[in-house]
């Protein structure tokens, strides 16, 4: 029994009414205004959402901002930081309400999918001009700002989040490991952990390396770049299958696994997240881990002397047989489709994606520029070493494929990958490459059947 | 005004009956329904109009790519509920097996413990002591911490090598000679029960302590004269006296305990991870595989299903029950 998609009974219009203020109701106060748009003279306030970039965001944007404001006299921002706990709600009810923001910022992945919904504005041939059709940008995160397989530009990339290796040095040293030799491959590196096991510092046991298991949301951004190295992909080409039971996946997931198998990661560490590895890094528990720029920050942030300051660096991923790319994510900023102030959210944009803003958001935030001038600039990389290796490693960064259904696959993937972690921590029951399979097996079914909805 | 017509008294006698009701009357009739509009008001907007629109929701092919046009989403009857009950390759019904054998269990071992729990630490409070009221207050503490504050802290508790868990079992109190891991594997079940339990039996101990204070001195120096022991006293009077709170009480238990979520989203990645085959109840699921997979009209169907569950299990609770909540028995 089923009924056409659109009635004209007006019952059910008005609680299509009804269920529509519910969700404008959802989305936040302070959305964009409903007045008509503001002559060059008039007032204009541009309601501004941004997640939290900085430790502070709420003062740190307003001085992001202040160089724009100053030449802009006439607009004011309302800026409003969301989580990413709860933005993802607030935005997509906004895109379905279409009372929303006039300008905000989305995650890499979340771009497609609201974008997809006619939530964002697509930009004009002029607009692209205006920023060099993405030319100034990094390649793979310019394409973070369209929809696979389709035509048109939503948005401006922002931000990087961009992955890579962070070593002790001093832990390295007393082992005899050459850190060029150490991740100059997936044996050396396997090699290098193998060395590594037993070192202590200070008295305290070593670990040779941490990642975070199912208790994280970084599942599946750790496992990526390993999957991609080994010649695999997390999607078909046309994007539209799972390919993570492909040989090479398996591959690489096999790989990843045994390093936990072995007890080069310890079991202790896949029960942590993300967030309490770095802090153990920090405090000197692990010789190896893969983490953001963030974590330079970070690292400074500990007590002034604290032994990780001057005994640390940053390596890109091991190469395997076809590379060593990192993960690519972050953030772009994007006009909402019902801004009634689009042309002065296009001036806010292009001035936050210009490059001293981005070197300044940089500096504020500690992750990484977007456009390739400003990784380079010596305002940033004169700040660490480790920030002009980060920059060069960006180079070799990749992003996923901007699909609309990015959000639930991931989920999917988050899922059972994370399961694939509990299963290599060897708890519950002994690591095979058949029960991996297994697991990946349930993982493709599953995401498939979310690809195919999309289709 | 005077004192109107006093309600109690509306229509007594035959005389009020016969010809037109005099206006100040009709007045007082409708008193009680504007005292009530409000409530009832709010009840329409808040309950009824939410549990509607729900409903609608569920017959809807309502996903990411039909949500701007929400209510009029694509009509697809019951399909929804047949994919989330019986079609395996569903992705909001996947796990849904586990989710649901760990919620029973969650909810009765949780409902079990804290209800025991909480009578024996009342019987204990049910006697003068110095520092009753002080001991009173601070059992209440952990009753006053939010859920998902509950699900972080335990969180940090349970971990294996750091966690203060292991560390008083294993190197304070030696019950053990290897430390367990809590947040992997089956252990994952009791590391998402004790901490629920931990914050849902001081509640349950005030109501049952306030209940053991109405009960009546006499019956027990009475029991006591006839020679009635302590589990006597407990199993003949006490255990009577509070029956219809322990009713109501479990009931309520039972249906927070079903909708259980802060603590086991918080206690594994902050909602952004996967509790695993022995931590996943059907709220985490139900958020995860509905709003994370954007799938509204079959998430909407799973919320019916359970809330016609509990509708089911409260009406035989309230049957099987009844007499014992009036006290009747």
């Amino acid at each position: 029994m089923s009924l056409p998609a659109r009635s004209s009974r007006p019952r059910r219009q008005a609680l299509a009414h009804l269920g529509r203020a519910a969700l404008a109701a959802a989305a936040l106060a302070g959305s964009a205004p409903a007045a008509a748009p503001a002559s060059r003279d008039e007032p204009v306030e541009l309601t501004l959402w941004v997640m939290p970039v900085t430790t502070n965001a709420q003062h740190d944007i307003p001085a992001l901002l202040a160089p724009w404001l100053r030449q802009h006299p006439q607009v004011r921002v309302k800026l409003t930081v969301l989580d990413w706990e709860s933005g993802w709600n607030k935005i997509t009810a906004a895109a379905a309400s279409r009372r929303g923001p006039d300008l905000l910022e989305l995650g890499t992945t979340w771009m497609p999918a609201i974008a997809a919904m006619g939530g964002l504005e697509r930009l004009s041939d002029a607009q692209l001009a205006e920023v060099g059709n993405g030319a100034p940008f990094f390649a793979e995160l310019w394409k973070t700002t369209q929809i696979f397989g389709r035509p048109g530009v939503y948005g401006v990339p922002w931000y990087a989040d961009v992955r890579a290796a962070y070593y002790r040095t001093d832990v390295f040293a007393q082992a005899g490991i050459d850190p060029k030799q150490a991740f100059a491959s997936w044996d050396s590196f396997h090699a290098a952990l193998r060395k590594l096991v037993g070192q202590r510092l200070f008295g305290q046991p070593v670990a040779p390396l941490a990642y975070a298991g199912k208790n994280d949301w970084n599942v599946v951004h750790n496992l990526a770049p390993w999957i991609w190295n080994a010649g695999g992909d997390l999607l078909t080409p046309d994007a539209r299958r799972s390919a993570l039971d492909t040989p090479q996946a398996l591959h690489a997931i096999d790989y990843y696994a045994s390093l936990a198998v072995e007890g080069l990661v310890p079991a202790n560490a896949l029960e942590k997240d993300s967030d309490i590895l770095e802090g153990e890094f920090v405090a000197g528990r692990y010789a190896v881990i893969f983490s953001g720029s963030w974590l330079v920050r970070r690292i400074f942030a500990a007590p002034r002397g604290a032994p990780v300051q001057a005994n640390f660096d940053v390596a890109p991923y091991p190469a395997g047989a076809h590379g060593h790319a990192t993960f690519f994510g972050g953030s772009n900023l994007a006009i909402f489709r019902g801004s009634r102030h689009k042309a002065e959210a296009w001036a806010l944009i292009k001035y936050l994606a210009s490059e001293p803003a981005q070197v300044q958001l940089a500096q504020l935030s500690s992750m990484m520029p977007v456009r390739p001038d400003a990784a380079a600039d010596p305002a940033l990389t004169s700040r660490h070493p480790a920030y002009a290796k980060l920059g060069a490693i960006v180079a070799d960064g990749r992003a996923y494929p901007p699909i609309p259904a990015w959000g639930p696959l991931e989920t999917v993937y988050t899922k059972h990958l994370g399961q694939l972690a509990e299963l290599s921590s060897g708890v519950t029951e002994p690591y095979t490459v058949a029960k991996m399979r297994a697991q990946v097996a349930r993982a493709v079914v599953e995401a498939n059947k979310v690809l195919e909805e999309a289709d | 005004m005077d004192g109107s017509t006093p309600l109690g008294t509306a229509g007594a006698g035959p005389a009020m009956r016969s010809g037109p009701r005099p206006r100040r009357r009709r007045r007082a009739d409708l008193f009680p329904w504007m005292l009530l509009a409000p409530a009832a008001l709010m009840m329409l907007l808040v309950n009824v109009l939410p549990i509607v629109q729900g409903f609608r929701m569920s017959l809807l092919k309502l996903n990411q790519y039909t949500l701007d046009q929400f209510l009029d989403a694509p009509f697809v009857g019951l399909r929804n509920y047949r994919n989330v009950l019986f079609d395996a390759d569903s992705p909001v019904h996947a796990g849904m097996l586990l989710a649901l054998r760990n919620t029973a269990l969650y909810a009765v071992v949780v409902t079990a413990a804290a209800v025991a729990t909480g009578l024996a630490v009342a019987l204990l409070l049910n006697r003068d002591f110095p520092g009753k009221a002080a001991a009173r207050t601070l059992l209440m503490l952990p009753w006053v911490v939010p859920t998902y504050v509950v699900g972080t802290l335990w969180g940090f508790m349970w971990q294996r090598d750091e966690g203060i868990v292991n560390h008083v079992l294993v190197d304070v109190l030696h019950l053990m000679h290897d430390k367990p891991f809590w947040l992997i594997g089956g252990n994952t079940f009791f590391a998402i029960v004790i901490p629920t339990v931990w914050r849902a039996w001081p509640v349950l101990m005030l109501i049952f302590l306030a209940a053991l204070q109405a009960v009546p001195e006499e019956l027990y120096e009475a029991a006591r004269l006839d020679g009635a022991g302590a589990w006597q006293r407990f199993r003949h009077i006490t255990l009577p006296a509070l029956k219809p709170v322990i009713v109501i009480q479990v009931m309520f238990q039972i249906i927070d305990n079903v909708y259980s979520y802060n603590i086991v989203a918080m206690m594994f990645g902050k909602g952004a991870g996967y509790p695993g085959e022995w931590g996943d109840l059907l709220m985490p699921l139900l958020t995860r595989q509905s709003f994370s997979y954007w799938r509204f009209g079959e998430g909407a169907a799973v919320s019916f299903v359970m809330m016609a569950a509990m509708l089911v299990f409260v009406g035989v609770w309230m049957r099987a029950f009844r007499r014992s909540m009036t006290r009747e028995e």
